[in-house]
């Protein structure tokens, strides 16, 4: 055993060296979160005064007042739950198919079958295809777009067949004898035993959703009712550094009436925007330190095997 | 004979036909079949709409009702007044992403595997890990704050240092603009990129290590003949995977990033398809721009690959 003793002067010089490092590095990871945080919490012309860093000066609770009384924000953060759960939920039940249909290594074809969905890792169509199948098949201003194109993925496909590769094959031999059908050893085998790689994917995939900006950015268009959070936080950041150029849009100038009309409180644009920025970060702060222990192990599989 | 038994004749599948065999493994393709759909809509229709690049693209002719022009928008494209700036700011973002963001990880890993203590160790993890779950959006929004002209953290700690400076505005400064790009990729990516490396470093046989310390090896000595040696493979893998990506410069990143004063610094192959595309409607000028790029991205995948695996034996697959 190589217990350390920090016994030398050089050991003790380096070891402080490589605690401040990480604690610096630490500190500018943090720091931005904690700069908003404490901007959403103090208010708005008072900050317009500089110098709030790590604690409010000025402290309210308007600002997310104001970001929970707005009807857009509201509604786009439905729309981003509800396109998250869905798809998340969609996304690892079909992924879980899709990757059990893959261990079975005397499957007629299936090295086809496998370069068949590789493929697609090596060349797309691209964008403009992309968006033309999207228009074709009605998913323009549809919910829908939010969770068809993202419900499967190699890599995640990857990650969960190797997973149920760790199964003992004896498991699911001593079921098919028992003259278990696969559907059955799916559902009462495979998945009770492998739910941390559920959780994982579920969380790459939930996230991914949640943050998802693009699609509610170009393949919504003028249906305010299906802005994601994402989506509008990007229309709100782009709107503040076009000025007010930008505003020609309905959707801009409901935004913006709602902005002036925030100027009768303590909350400027900028505040607000911080207030959203937090309340959109928040739900994913509080799920992602609790599964680390799986999606690590997640990584390490989609990066060797993918 | 007993292994026959168990298997239930599992092992006599080679002496079936092939009907009888897909027959019998028939609810695997049914577990396949999802996947299999979806690919089809999902990936492959848009392969087969590249067709619209060779075409002069309407949406109600629809793709195949269109009239093929040949090759006409790759020469335009190629012709292009932009082509240059275009295809030169993404080669320089991803080199400079390449060369500086490459090593990050690595170096954070080999940190961290020095740390003796497990919680501070597990802190300093779980928060590096946190910009990687937060989208570009969120990124830009903090950034924008932070380098804000108006009493933003950084132009604030610049005029405590100094209280003659004047404002810098940043995000709209051609000058910080590449500095921006690669350094808040490397705060977004620098802990998530850790995570395999560690995996690597936690592999090495600890008896090396023992080894090396009775034969009197000091710190630097152990860093440069156990645990660099431990982790090229991996290294290496992950080279290869940038070095085929570098035609994606990071569309999310750039096109939120991107100001009207920075744009002949900026402008990539894929906010240029975007912005032709989507937003100005050439469909079938910008499609070719996305296979000139594809195609590309692809050949330098497998040349890559098919090199490291002749010469070094790693390689994707």
């Amino acid at each position: 055993m190589s217990t350390v003793n920090i016994k030398h002067k050089g050991d003790r010089l380096y070891y402080a060296i490589l605690y401040t490092v990480l604690g610096l590095f630490c500190f500018t990871t943090v720091f931005p979160f904690i700069y908003s945080l404490v901007l959403s919490f103090n208010d708005g012309y008072d900050a317009l005064r500089g110098g709030i860093y790590f604690w409010p000066r000025k402290f309210t609770l308007e600002n997310y007042e104001m970001a929970f009384a707005h009807p857009q924000i509201m509604t786009s953060f439905r729309v981003t739950v509800l396109r998250t759960l869905v798809t998340t939920v969609l996304s690892v039940g079909l992924t879980a198919m899709m990757a059990y249909g893959l261990t079975e290594k005397k499957l007629p074809g299936r090295t086809g079958i496998v370069f068949y969905f590789f493929f697609t890792t090596l060349f797309s169509g691209g964008l403009i295809p992309t968006y033309v199948l999207y228009r074709q098949m009605g998913l323009i201003n549809n919910f829908w777009v939010f969770v068809l194109p993202g419900l499967f993925s190699f890599y995640n496909t990857v990650i969960m067949r190797t997973s149920f590769e760790g199964i003992p094959a004896a498991l699911t031999e001593s079921a098919r004898i028992d003259g278990a059908k696969e559907m059955t050893i799916f559902t009462r085998l495979i998945i009770p035993l492998s739910l941390p790689v559920f959780a994982t994917i579920a969380l790459f995939v939930g996230v991914g959703n949640w943050n998802d900006w693009f699609a509610g950015a170009f393949y919504i268009q003028f249906k305010k009712d299906l802005v994601p959070a994402s989506t509008l936080l990007y229309q709100l950041i782009s709107e503040a550094s076009f000025e007010s150029s930008m505003s020609t849009t309905t959707g801009q100038m409901q935004m913006n009436e709602q902005l002036m009309m925030a100027k009768a409180t303590g909350t400027t644009p900028e505040s607000l925007r911080l207030t959203f920025v937090i309340i959109i970060v928040t739900p994913i702060l509080m799920v992602y330190p609790f599964l680390q222990r799986y999606f690590v192990k997640g990584v390490m599989i989609g990066s060797i095997k993918g | 004979m007993t292994k026959a038994l168990t298997l239930k004749g599992r092992d006599y599948d080679t002496k079936m036909s092939l009907g009888a065999r897909m027959w019998k493994y028939r609810a695997f393709y049914f577990f396949l079949l999802p996947a299999i759909i979806w690919y089809a809509i999902f990936c492959y229709y848009p392969m087969y709409g590249v067709l619209i690049a060779f075409k002069n693209f309407k949406f109600n002719l629809g793709i195949l009702g269109s009239d093929w022009v040949g090759l006409r928008y790759f020469r335009n494209f190629l012709g292009d007044p932009y082509f240059w700036t275009i295809v030169k700011n993404t080669l320089v973002i991803s080199l400079l992403k390449l060369f500086c963001g490459f090593p990050a990880p690595i170096i954070l890993a080999l940190f961290l595997n020095e740390v003796r203590n497990v919680r501070y160790k597990k802190l300093v993890q779980t928060l590096s890990y946190l910009p990687h779950f937060v989208s570009w959006v969120v990124v830009v929004a903090l950034l924008t704050k932070l380098l804000s002209p108006n009493n933003g953290a950084i132009n604030e700690l610049r005029q405590a240092i100094n209280p003659n400076a004047s404002s810098v505005f940043y995000l709209g400064e051609p000058g910080w603009f590449y500095p921006i790009i690669v350094l808040s990729d490397i705060w977004k990516n620098v802990g998530w990129g850790s995570i395999i490396y560690l995996a690597a470093l936690t592999a090495i046989d600890p008896e090396q290590y023992e080894a090396a310390e009775l034969d009197g090896a000091n710190r630097w000595q152990k860093m440069g003949h156990i645990t660099l040696p431990g982790i090229y493979p991996t290294i290496g893998i992950l080279m290869i995977l940038s070095l085929s990506g570098i035609l994606n410069a990071g569309f999310d990143q750039i096109y939120l990033l991107q100001k009207p004063s920075t744009l002949h610094l900026s402008e990539v192959l894929d906010t240029y398809v975007l912005k032709r595309g989507l937003q100005q409607g050439h469909y079938s000028y910008s499609t070719a721009v996305g296979i000139f790029r594809s195609v590309i991205s692809m050949v330098l995948i497998v040349t890559v690959n098919g090199i490291s695996r002749r010469t070094s034996e790693v390689s994707l697959w």
